[in-house]
């Protein structure tokens, strides 16, 4: 692994709308969000693995997601967190503030 | 839904736990495999997944952290080391928890009783909407004394208002029947008056009960159900009614067996037949919470019962007699009723005034909230019940003052403590959160055991209040309302003895303290005040119990004028078995000598009532006297039978006293008392003169005059007294006193079934020494006397705890400089005189402060107190003596050790 990938910690609060955006693609057991977290960004981004269990918990205690025991497409037990309707409303609110921010901060760096 | 959620999650939150460390190990596993496929040995992939991933427990706790709020979770840990820290130091939470047990075990107690006799509703639907209808009025004397009022009767209670008003809850028939036409506010108006006690034949068994008379709309305006067969209702309560009634289900229980078994049955009330219809619901008591009726008839009843002469009530405009309730119809106020109801009221009630004077003092309507039913009981123990609940408030106070204090002396000790955890980063609201913890956990306690006394206390309180009463119902129990308050009032308690201490000990200048200087100045400031606090508030019980026991005191040495022991009283009333005049005379006096015949028993004899109640109770003549052309006022009739000085012990001054002479065709006569005879006769010699009964139109020959006596109550100032024989007055019910040998009980199975052979119809009722009579109505008395003297006790036992330790710990803190006194030659008596001299100062200034205190609020009890007044100097000079007294006693032991102390081990210890 010659290069470092970016924790993610630029934006704070960001894990919670990748975990629910990977989740409004399709249910995933925990290893399998940051698997799919870190391949999607192209290795960019590389989630923080002991964080993501706080994150889950505190999505589900907000009802947004809802985590059921099963088993993954290889066969293994895991706990397949599913996103729910109010989860996809939060999705939809974070995107669009997580637009208007970069849009923002494009603005600063592009201006001369 | 968010709390929902995390509620759930409380539920198997151990479950949950076990989720997800197992989710955690499947995740570390999973990237184990991976990191093995790219080539790294198992044992390192393992490892680096571990790496990787950071500090699993703390994820985990971080994890399950997020469900329970961050309070929560560091209460329960604060609860857990309250719990370590109270273990460790046994001997002082103990001693807490026991004090706090007894203060908040003795308010809950008290609490109880307000809530049950001041605050709680009938147990009816609806008691909100529920008036009672009152009338106020001037006094009805005119300027000359004289009565002179549209009441020209009354059956019933009147009681003191505000402004010297008189209020009253009676009324005629006709005023009733005024309300209960086409009332626009009420939706119901019901009537009811007391019956009190008639005698119940059930099955040819006769007892005594408590009766209510009750309009047809009583049960229905209450929305009261049977607990079997039907209630009264309109159709019952008319003129010719088949004659009905309806028992409490207490007594369908005693006297039929069971509520069903009850219906239909025929039972005698005074000799007149019955059916019982109905059995009223197990929690009803009527409207009364003083009383508790066992039978309920019809109002038009009372004419079989009472004789057709009650008639007369239903007619008389003048005669109050009826009491009433309304139930406001949905929407309206009490206040609209009443300006309704008012003007209606004046316009009839001045139509039924005769003269100027009566239209002058007009009884003017008045409604009262009638959800707790009436308000007997509330004004005669509201006062008596805000004083003791100020006494034990007062009680809890210094307990928790007490253990403020200690917990500050222990303060000192964790003084070290409170400054490291400060000094590593605890914020200082965390810490005081954590010590106040420990204060509530310890108060919890307390109230935990306080409720366990409270069960005994409220049964002990019920009897010391019901003492002699017969029939007292206090319904004191701890309900939920009771509880909640107790556990609100042991969370203040513990926050209130926790708060200073806790700041103390977290003061920011944590600094000396590490470097054990010995700084505390504020500290010893904040024992000294509250060692005041104590000292004071314990002068006010201490005072308090000086000045009720003073006034029991007194009450115990009023000169009766009569034998107060060896008296054996019990009421039986022939007229209700259905003896009529002029059999009943002879019934009675025969009976007086079957009991005279007893063996032991030297005299016995009857009147009216028992002496100490005479005017309250019983028969007799209450109209208007003369001698000659003289009127006399102020004098009480009692009607007695043969040998009733001689039975009580009443000396005879002149002539003789009534004996079996006196029968009804002889000449009326009467016996004076040597207070009427001084004040109407000088020095004459009044035997031989006449004393005339203005109402009854006769004259009697005064035959003899008795020595003084204190006719009535005792606290009464001892009334003239005439006694006239019962063979020449148409005698009701009578008590009978038997002068005994011995212990007066002891006869009471001969007296039974002497009465039994006379007559099996008729019961033997208020059996008791007179001894017990007396003291019964001064119960209250008693009662205030016992109850502060045990306050007093335990205030003062706390004070000198807190004297104590508050001393025990500065001589610690000064063992240095007394050494360096005593190297410098100080003498031990000095060294006594130097501790004990702060403890004296500061139980002065405790004092200094309570004496004013208790001069102002002590004058709220004076009604409460006996030829006591409420600034008594005996009363003020024991308590601060006894006080000043506990205070060196308290102090002596530490000043002592004081004493002791060796120059060289003090300065060496330095």
């Amino acid at each position: 692994m010659g290069r470092k990938p970016r924790k993610n910690d630029s934006l704070p609060g960001s894990l919670d709308m990748l975990i629910l955006r990977t989740l409004s693609l399709r249910s995933l057991h925990g290893y399998g969000i940051v698997q799919f977290i870190q391949q999607s960004s192209d290795d960019q981004l590389l989630v923080e693995e002991g964080s993501l269990y706080p994150a889950l918990q505190r999505l589900e205690l907000n009802g947004w997601i809802d985590g059921v025991w099963g088993v993954t497409p290889n066969h293994r037990r895991a706990r397949i967190y599913k996103i729910t309707e109010a989860g996809r409303q939060q999705l939809d609110l974070e995107a669009r503030k997580y637009a208007k921010l970069t849009l923002a901060i494009a603005r600063v760096m592009g201006a001369q | 839904m968010k709390v929902f959620r995390r509620l759930k999650y409380w539920f198997d939150s151990s479950r949950r736990g076990e989720s997800l460390g197992e989710e955690i190990e499947i995740h570390l596993a999973e990237k184990a495999a991976e990191l093995e496929a790219d080539g790294m040995t198992a044992e390192r992939a393992r490892a680096e997944a571990r790496r990787r991933f950071g500090n699993v427990g703390l994820k985990r706790e971080e994890s399950r952290e997020i469900w329970m709020t961050r309070a929560l979770s560091e209460l329960v840990q604060d609860v857990r080391y309250a719990w370590r820290a109270m273990a460790a130091n046994k001997a002082f939470s103990a001693l807490a928890i026991l004090s706090l047990a007894l203060g908040i075990g003795a308010n809950t107690a008290i609490y109880s009783l307000m809530e049950s006799i001041l605050l709680r509703s009938l147990p009816v639907a609806d008691p909100e909407s529920l008036v009672v209808v009152n009338w106020r009025s001037r006094p009805p004397q005119n300027a000359n004394r004289q009565w002179e009022h549209v009441i020209h009767g009354v059956q019933g209670i009147l009681w003191p208002g505000d402004k010297g008003v008189l209020v009253s809850g009676m009324f005629p028939y006709r005023a009733f029947e005024l309300f209960r036409q086409d009332n626009p506010v009420f939706s119901t108006v019901f009537g009811y008056f007391n019956g009190r006690s008639r005698t119940l034949a059930v099955h040819g068994q006769a007892t005594s009960v408590n009766t209510e008379y009750v309009t047809g709309e009583y049960f229905h305006g209450l929305a009261v159900s049977p607990a079997a067969g039907r209630l009264i209702e309109s159709d019952d309560d008319r003129p010719g009614a088949a004659p009905v009634a309806v028992i409490s289900f207490a007594a369908s229980q005693n006297r039929f067996g069971g509520a069903p078994a009850a219906i239909g049955q025929s039972i005698l009330v005074n000799n007149a037949p019955f059916t019982v219809i109905g059995v009223a619901p197990p929690e009803f008591f009527g409207v009364d919470p003083a009383a508790a009726p066992d039978l309920y008839l019809p109002l038009r009843a009372n004419v079989l019962v009472d004789g057709a002469g009650a008639a007369r009530m239903y007619d008389d405009e003048n005669f109050y007699w009826i009491e009433m309730m309304g139930r406001l119809r949905p929407g309206v106020s009490m206040a609209q009723a009443q300006a309704v109801l008012e003007p209606r009221f004046h316009q009839w009630v001045a139509s039924t005034a005769r003269t100027d004077g009566e239209r002058a003092r007009l009884p003017a309507l008045m409604l009262n909230p009638g959800d707790a039913g009436l308000g007997g009981l509330r004004r005669e123990y509201s006062k008596p019940l805000y004083v003791l609940l100020a006494m034990v408030g007062l009680i809890l106070a210094i307990t928790c003052v007490n253990i403020a204090n200690l917990l500050l002396a222990r303060a000192a000790a964790r003084r070290r403590e409170m400054a490291i955890r400060l000094s590593l980063g605890a914020g200082r609201f965390r810490v005081v959160r954590q010590l106040l913890t420990e204060c509530v956990v310890l108060a919890s306690l307390g109230g935990a055991f306080g409720v366990l006394f409270a069960i005994w206390g409220v049964r002990w309180l019920t009897y010391l209040f019901s003492n002699g009463r017969e029939n007292f119902t206090l319904r004191a129990e701890l309900n939920w309302q009771v509880l909640g308050a107790t556990a609100a009032l042991t969370v203040a308690c513990g926050l209130l003895f926790g708060l200073a201490p806790a700041l103390q000990s977290t003061r920011p200048d944590v600094l000396p303290t590490l470097k054990n200087v010995r700084g505390g100045g504020p500290r010893r400031r904040a024992q000294h005040v509250l060692v005041i606090a104590q000292v004071a508030m314990s002068f006010l019980i201490l005072v308090a119990a000086g000045l009720f026991v003073r006034t029991l005191d007194k009450l115990h040495n009023v000169q009766l004028g009569y034998a107060r022991d060896n008296i054996l009283l019990f009421s039986l009333n022939a007229r209700q078995a259905g003896h009529r005049d002029p059999e009943i005379v002879t019934f009675y006096t025969e009976l007086r000598k079957r009991f005279e015949s007893v063996p032991g028993v030297s005299s016995a004899t009857l009147s009216q009532s028992s002496i100490i109640n005479a005017g309250h109770a019983g028969k007799t003549y209450r109209g208007a006297m003369k001698i000659g052309a003289v009127p006399v006022t102020g004098a009480r009739v009692m009607v007695a039978g043969p040998r009733f000085l001689t039975t009580m012990r009443i000396p005879v001054l002149a002539g003789r006293e009534i004996d079996d002479r006196d029968h009804t065709g002889s000449t009326p006569v009467a016996v004076i008392s040597e207070l009427l005879a001084r004040t109407y006769f000088g020095n004459e010699n009044p035997v031989g003169r006449r004393i005339t009964f203005v109402d009854d139109n006769r004259d009697l020959e005064i035959v003899g005059v008795s020595a003084n006596l204190r006719n009535g109550g005792l606290k009464q100032e001892s009334p003239m007294t005439v006694f006239i024989a019962v063979t020449q007055f148409s005698p009701e019910g009578m008590t009978y006193a038997l002068h005994t040998a011995g212990d007066p009980l002891s006869y009471v199975n001969s007296v039974q079934e002497i009465v039994r052979e006379a007559d099996s119809r008729i019961p033997v009722t208020n059996v008791i020494t007179q001894a017990a009579e007396i003291d019964r109505t001064i119960s209250r008395e008693r009662m205030f006397a016992k109850l502060c003297t045990g306050f007093a006790v335990l205030a003062l036992l706390t004070a000198c705890v807190g004297l104590y330790g508050t001393t025990s710990y500065s001589v610690a803190r000064q063992v240095g400089e007394i050494g360096i006194r005593m190297a410098l030659g100080a003498r031990r008596s000095a060294v006594v005189w130097m501790v004990l001299r702060r403890v004296v100062l500061l139980a002065a200034i405790g004092l200094a402060i309570g004496a004013p205190a208790a001069l102002i609020g002590f004058r709220l009890v004076k009604s409460l107190l006996f030829e006591t007044q409420p600034n008594d100097p005996g009363a003020l000079a024991a308590a601060g003596v006894v006080l000043l007294g506990a205070a060196v006693l308290a102090g002596y032991a530490p000043a002592r050790r004081a004493s002791r102390i060796d120059p060289l081990v003090a300065l060496r210890h330095e």
